[in-house]
């Protein structure tokens, strides 16, 4: 463990490293505060950035933005009664009405401490665990790939908002996607249809950018309001919340361990643990504490969880290659394109980005706390912008930042055709973060696959002939009945389980 | 009918699924077959892991098309005309406008009108509008052209500004 953190000091203790990860904490901050954006769109957003830089500060930066903005979405909770994330929907219960009774200062204080401790112990987890499961992950052999392949991507379909057969559609796009352009095996085409830019497949990121991003600006601009500033009370420089934070020691503890065990699983993602964490913490708390009526217990309860999450997620990413939700999806999408692979590869052939990125993880959470408690002012001027500006520079760096991957006009025609499929998708309530797992997952569960088959002196009987790929596969196997059944019940009584998409 | 409206996306998004397997096991009939890559072992048919694919995706087609058409899913999703419809549906058709014009007339003239454009469809004044396209096209760019050398499209007149 500590030699992972000695091989990656010489990379991430750069000027360049650090500057990027600061600016992606407070990039983070500030996408994550503006309703609707979130650490996703802001990961989509620098993702070409990143390609143009060397791993450690590339990934410093991205990391740095996936953990600014999941804290960063509790300050439009607290202030304006709209979580500026999904995964700060638990924080309104609590931080509104703080931020009512004339305590925004202090409920933004404490969601931003919370954050940034709960992120760190999550961090400290993801230290210990990676390399132990890296580890372990050194016995697997092509069809235990396979399996952990498949097992990510029935998690996702299982865990994500909305239908699991809906996911499990997002998914299998996700897989014919990564099948698009030259075979690794035959060198053949596939689904190029003749044409030539088609050869490498679509660019992974035109996918995300379309999906998430552009769809995105067609919901906002259908919503309207694009004038509308919220009146919003004046925030200041002020370390009360740290101080504060001190008499919630076990609940901020235990909701970071809860944050963190659920991040690990892959797509149960923050917004789950977080409202976990809040019920548990409700549950446990005396009744004069007032939880729903201005109670602090409860937004250190929502915000240590969902960054606890952010580490959480990051274990079975980067020690197995199976994303924990969407933005880690991406996350490992760049760490691809970088050049990595996640798993036991990345820990034994190159420990100095494994460390760098470990270190990026925990410092980012450290200039969380700063830059959060210093820039809460900000925050209030950043929640006035109305929508009519945000909106074109959204679209603009987009674009730009699609086009510059590969300096290709066709990515962007790619990116507006994945813009309007993630419109149809999200309004059909159809879960988009499959989509781009299964365009990870896809290479890994088809080569390992083949692979295997070439393995096998009898087809199939080689995935249940060893036990570890026997094992997962039988854990396959429970989460498709649990699928199954899902589907049925939600079949028979469809209202009781509606809910909205990605 | 009545249930082709109330969950019309939900059917697009299943006719779009359904094309899925449809392309995939007409290309390896033709495109996949005729490279040889149709038959064979794993290593040399490039076709049986998409069929396999495919195959998963047709039974989760029936049953999900069951679902809809037996009013079964949890939401419905019929075609709305919100407060911002025409104005995105106005957003979309600029932008793929933009995108033919881009490798045309560059980077530097399409991105400021664009952008222009946009900000005055939102509600901003024309005149600030023009301002703030300009100010956001120059900034996006000197980051991308100027600090990340990136070679913008430069189109028929060949303008680049930070390179």
């Amino acid at each position: 463990m500590l030699e992972l953190i000695r091989e990656g000091v010489p990379l991430f203790f750069s000027a360049q490293a650090l500057l990027l990860t600061s600016l992606g904490v407070a990039a983070g901050l500030v996408i994550g505060v503006l309703p609707g954006l979130g650490p996703l769109m802001g990961i989509v957003l620098m993702l070409p950035v990143a390609f143009h830089l060397p791993p450690v500060p590339a990934m410093g930066m991205l990391i740095a933005i996936y953990i600014g903005g999941s804290a960063g979405g509790s300050i439009s909770a607290i202030l304006l009664r709209i979580p500026g994330t999904p995964l700060a929907a638990a924080t309104l219960f609590d931080g509104y009405p703080m931020a009512q009774k004339g305590r925004a200062q202090d409920a933004v204080g404490l969601a931003v401490s919370a954050s940034a401790i709960g992120g760190l112990i999550g961090g400290l987890i993801l230290l210990f665990f990676s390399p132990i499961l890296a580890d372990f992950a050194l016995r697997f052999a092509p069809p235990e790939y396979a399996a952990m392949a498949i097992l990510g991507l029935l998690t996702i379909s299982l865990v994500s908002e909305g239908s699991p057969l809906k996911g499990m559609l997002s998914g299998g796009l996700g897989l014919v996607l990564a099948m698009v352009g030259t075979d690794e095996f035959t060198n053949a085409y596939r689904f190029t249809f003749g044409n030539f830019n088609l050869s490498s497949g679509p660019h992974l990121v035109a996918v995300v950018v379309g999906l998430f991003a552009l769809s995105e600006v067609v919901f906002q601009i259908e919503g309207g309001g694009f004038l509308k500033r919220p009146s919003i009370d004046r925030l200041g420089i002020s370390l009360k919340g740290l101080r504060l934070i001190l008499s919630h020691k076990l609940n901020l503890l235990r909701s970071a361990l809860i944050g963190t065990f659920f991040g690990a699983i892959p797509g149960a993602g923050g917004d789950v643990s977080a409202f976990i964490s809040y019920a548990t913490a409700k549950r446990l708390a005396r009744e004069e504490e007032g939880y729903g009526d201005g109670a602090p217990g409860g937004v250190v309860a929502t915000e240590a969880a969902n960054n606890g999450t952010c580490g959480g997620a990051l274990i079975p990413s980067l020690s197995l290659g199976i994303p924990g939700d969407a933005s880690t999806a991406v996350l490992l999408g760049a760490l691809f394109l970088l050049g990595f692979f996640p798993g036991p590869d990345l820990f034994q052939n190159t420990p100095e980005i494994a460390g760098g990125i470990f270190l990026a993880y925990l410092t980012s959470n450290v200039v969380l706390l700063v830059l959060g408690l210093l820039l809460a002012p900000f925050f209030g001027s950043v929640l006035r912008i109305p929508k009519a500006w945000l909106l074109p520079i959204v679209l603009l760096l987009s674009t730009l930042g699609t086009y510059a991957l590969q300096n290709s006009v066709f990515d962007l025609w790619v990116m507006l055709v994945f813009g309007v499929v993630g419109y149809v998708l999200r309004r059909a309530s159809y879960p988009l973060a499959p989509i781009i797992i299964g365009m990870i997952l896809g290479p890994v569960l088809e080569n390992n696959f083949r692979r295997a088959l070439l393995l096998s002196r009898d087809g199939l009987s080689i995935f249940i002939e060893r036990p570890i790929s026997a094992t997962i596969l039988a854990v396959d196997a429970l989460l498709l009945i649990a699928i199954v059944i899902s589907t049925i019940r939600r079949s028979i009584s469809p209202r009781a389980s509606a809910s909205d998409p990605v | 009918m009545r249930n082709l409206q109330t969950y019309a996306f939900d059917w697009i998004a299943w006719m779009l699924f359904a094309a899925i397997p449809v392309a995939i096991f007409w290309q390896s009939a033709t495109s996949l077959a005729e490279q040889g890559v149709a038959s064979g072992g794993p290593m040399r048919n490039a076709a049986i892991y998409p069929k396999a694919v495919a195959v998963i995706m047709i039974g989760l087609l029936v049953l999900n098309g069951l679902r809809v058409a037996l009013a079964r899913v949890a939401e419905p999703s019929p075609p709305t005309w919100d407060e911002g419809t025409g104005k995105a549906v106005l957003t979309t058709g600029l932008f793929i406008a933009y995108l033919v014009a881009l490798p045309f007339i560059g980077f530097h003239i399409a991105s400021p009108v664009i952008s222009a454009v946009l900000f005055v469809l939102l509600g901003i004044r024309p005149l600030v509008a023009v301002a703030g396209g300009v100010a956001l096209s120059l900034s996006v760019a000197f980051v991308f052209e100027g600090l990340l050398n990136v070679v913008l499209p430069v189109g028929i007149f060949g303008i680049s500004l930070f390179s």
